[in-house]
């Protein structure tokens, strides 16, 4: 009854002429800046901040949220059309979608990852209206050796991401762990790896890294293959067909689950939940060797994972008035600025705020699809563009893009440097994702582990003596047994044959 | 000690910088006639950024003039430091300059790209905020008498959290520590938020941060605030003392101004330090100041030049005693 009392007080803000413009605006803008590679929601919702004083707190709080969840519909585009992960979270999208796009089937990956994601972010708006407060729990209820934990089982589940050679996968998630190491050391002023080279003194820009292995690695390539250009599809064929829609079905449903449940807890919430659901996903298929060839599961479940947890990661903010990422860090400066402090009294003293955010969600999803699905064949007929030109032009996007995040030329030069590392690596039959995973875990895997050592005074015991930590730990080596067996028997087996 | 130290270095500061101006008189065109540029050293959300968003609308309305807000974060805030030092001293481009880039990074870094004094007019003090100590109500403490009673009971059990080595609240921490001879341990965090979360969960018992945004926790009783680092007490939060008077040596300003490039046209630096000395005592202005802890005392252009000066010294030794110089 509570619930449904409030969702009318959210509706009845929401559906306002003034708040459903905002709305508007705010996805329209999102979908924009998710297609452009670099330009993130944190800067755009940064550069927009200031347009949003002179605005009722709720329209600006809901156009911000639009541009963030907008972000994570769009950037999924360039991901499958160009391989080009457009935000970090649509980076496992690239790895089956773009693979569909070869196949004449891009029109329903990005008809599918619209509707996963609308799907999703109805089941997290609805979820977030019933279970919000108590959910906000969950968030503090992690430790730092929890988080540790959780990133193992995070690099263990990267395995499984890889389709090729395990030895292959895990030499590519060292590497990753290792370029994500570079920068100033967390517990000293010193920096590491960086070869006095001030723009590395603060890391290596991930979006450098997934531009350049993802995206004009793959350019690259092309270059030494003969051009098959991709026929004109008629429009029918531009919807998912009857199995791949109940493929899909089930992946959706489990990819917003997975999400909706990882987006609570902060740090890099929406990338774990998308790439936790591809590996699920793969984990539990019949068949999958057809992952990483052009799954549909594989665009739906995570597509559906980010949108959640992208919705989801909102919880922490509106009842804790904890930040648990840096786009909830502008949010929360967006409150202020505003006079509201983020906190659990946000929701009794601002109910119609909080309310009308919430139902604002699930109308911002609804205007996306509805934005998205005819621009569908908009997309697909710029495959059709000649490679000459499309190439370049995807060249110069990604240029802009990566310069704009720190106006650093040195950024465009790394992005071109990771380019031809990416050509290599497809060259040597290296996958780009496991590496990639690597380079985001890594640093909070070592960041938690040391302030983990620090709280404990040394003691390794808070792994086990930590319930949360112990679970985790054990998942982890629990499924590296799984993932390691089958090709350790498969070994045995080839050298008796011998 | 710090308060010796200040007014040393103020006097002889203060002279060396009046005898440092060459009074160049030239006829001083119109200003502004095209929009100004305020340079924010922080992505936006943090407290320069909220103080540049506070002034600017009023400087426009003053000057007839748009007045744009430009973030450019990066590398402890010398990024945003070292473009204002290559921009020409025509009142065009100023810098909302902070402890960041102007009294942390010379000591705290081996090498910058700018002479805090040299390269810089540095033209009217905006305020500051103050940090506070706050302990999780599972600390078991509700005073810094008895934490310190705690803490020496106990050498090396108990931490304090901060927003990164080199933060203020990591500064503040640490010098808390040596003037009441404890032993706390200093857990560097990526941040102020996830700080918070584990302070809200109460995984790290203490912080130093800045007091205003615990204000609604300590009000719940989750919180306990333990002291705050200005000389009087704060209208935030007038029941916690300040650790001055409870005998602490604690004095620690984050404190925001207006600085521009070398040789700035007299003519200019007056305008502009006039028109904000009038917006920083509106009441409107020190209102959406308070939100977020930001107090303003008025001060001239060469006291705040020879303040600038001074913080540099006056933390140089609390930077370098919490471990944090030299990289």
């Amino acid at each position: 009854m509570d619930l449904l009392g409030n969702l009318a007080i959210g509706f009845s803000v929401a559906a306002s002429a003034t708040n459903l413009g905002f709305c508007l605006l705010g996805v329209f803008v999102g979908t924009l800046i998710g297609v452009l590679p670099g330009i993130g929601p944190v800067a755009t919702m940064a550069m927009l901040l200031p347009a949003t004083f002179h605005v009722a707190p709720v329209s600006a709080l809901i156009m911000l949220a639009g541009i963030y969840y907008g972000a994570q519909y769009g950037g999924s585009t360039t991901a499958i059309l160009a391989r080009v992960p457009g935000e970090a979270s649509s980076l496992v999208t690239a790895l089956d979608g773009y693979k569909m796009a070869l196949k004449g089937r891009a029109g329903a990956a990005l008809a599918i990852a619209a509707i996963g994601s609308f799907f999703a972010g109805t089941v997290s708006t609805l979820l977030v209206a019933m279970f919000g407060p108590a959910l906000s729990k969950v968030a503090l209820q992690f430790g730092p050796s929890d988080y540790f934990a959780l990133m193992v089982l995070g690099l263990v589940a990267a395995i499984v991401l890889a389709s090729g050679s395990l030895l292959k996968a895990v030499m590519m998630i060292l590497v990753g762990i290792l370029l994500g190491l570079v920068g100033t050391d967390p517990n000293s002023p010193l920096p590491r790896m960086s070869f006095d080279v001030p723009a590395l003194a603060e890391g290596i820009n991930f979006v450098c890294l997934a531009v350049g292995l993802f995206g004009l690695s793959e350019i690259i390539y092309n270059l030494e293959k003969e051009i098959v250009r991709p026929q004109a599809i008629p429009f029918r064929e531009l919807m998912p067909n009857r199995e791949e829609m109940k493929a899909a079905t089930p992946a959706i449903l489990r990819g917003s689950l997975i999400g909706s449940a990882l987006g609570i807890l902060p740090g890099s919430g929406a990338l774990l939940a998308s790439f936790s659901a591809y590996a699920i996903e793969k984990k539990i298929s019949k068949t999958p060797e057809r992952f990483g060839e052009g799954a549909i599961e594989g665009v739906a479940a995570p597509e559906a994972a980010n949108n959640a947890g992208a919705q989801t990661s909102f919880i922490p903010l509106l009842t804790l008035g904890v930040p648990s990422n840096a786009v909830m860090a502008v949010m929360a400066g967006a409150m202020a600025i505003q006079g509201i402090t983020p906190g659990p009294q946000v929701m009794v003293k601002h109910a119609e705020l909080f309310w009308g955010m919430i139902a604002s969600m699930w109308i911002g999803n609804l205007m996306l699809v509805i934005l998205n699905l005819p621009l569908v064949g908009l997309w697909v007929k710029l495959l059709q563009v000649p490679y000459r030109l499309l190439y370049t032009s995807i060249i110069l996007f990604c240029c802009i893009g990566v310069y704009s995040i720190n106006s650093s030329v040195f950024d465009v030069y790394l992005t071109i440097a990771f380019g031809i590392l990416g050509y290599v690596l497809i060259k040597l039959e290296f996958e780009p994702a496991p590496l990639l995973l690597g380079v985001i875990l890594g640093p909070l895997m070592e960041e938690n582990l040391r302030r983990a050592m620090l709280l404990s005074r040394g003691s390794l015991s808070v792994f086990w003596e930590r319930p949360l930590s112990l679970g985790l730990l054990l998942t982890a080596a629990v499924l590296l047994m799984v993932v390691l067996l089958p090709s350790l028997r498969q070994a045995r087996d080839t050298l008796k044959e011998e | 000690m710090v308060t010796t130290l200040t007014r040393r270095h103020f006097g002889k500061l203060a002279a060396a910088s009046a005898l440092a101006c060459p009074a160049v008189v030239q006829a001083q065109p119109a200003w502004p006639t095209k929009p100004v540029r305020i340079l924010i050293s922080f992505p936006p959300g943090g407290s320069s950024d909220f103080v540049a968003r506070a002034i600017t609308p009023a400087l426009s309305e003053h000057f007839g003039q748009q007045f744009i807000v430009d973030n450019r974060p990066g590398a402890g805030g010398t990024v945003a430091g070292d473009i204002l030092r290559r921009e020409q001293p025509d009142g065009y481009t100023f810098l909302l300059s902070n402890n960041a880039p102007f009294t942390i990074a010379p000591t705290m870094f081996k090498k910058i790209p700018y002479n805090v004094v040299k390269d810089f007019t540095h033209v009217c003090y905006l305020g500051a905020t103050y940090g506070g100590l706050v302990a999780h109500a599972n600390v078991g403490v509700k005073t810094a008498a008895e934490l310190i009673a705690k803490a020496k009971a106990n050498p090396g059990q108990l931490s304090f959290g901060s927003s990164g080595v080199g933060s203020i609240g990591h500064i503040t921490g640490n010098t808390f520590c040596r003037a009441a001879g404890i032993d706390i341990l200093h857990v560097p965090y990526r941040g102020a938020g996830p700080l918070r979360i584990d302070l809200t969960a109460g995984i790290i018992g203490l912080q130093f941060e800045g007091i205003v945004t615990s204000v609604p926790q300590i009000a719940a009783g989750e919180l306990f605030g333990l002291g705050v680092t200005s000389d009087k007490r704060l209208p935030a939060v007038p029941n916690i003392p300040t650790f001055r008077e409870m005998g602490y040596d604690v004095s620690v300003k984050n404190w925001h101004g207006i600085s521009a490039p070398a040789n700035l046209p007299p003519a200019i630096a007056e305008k502009m330090s006039a028109a904000l000395a009038d917006i920083c005592t509106r009441q409107a202005i020190t209102d959406q100041f308070a939100k977020i802890g930001n107090y303003y005392d008025p001060m001239t252009s060469a006291e705040f030049s020879a303040f600038v000066a001074d913080q540099i010294e006056v933390w140089r030794p609390m930077i370098i005693a919490a471990g944090a110089a030299g990289q």
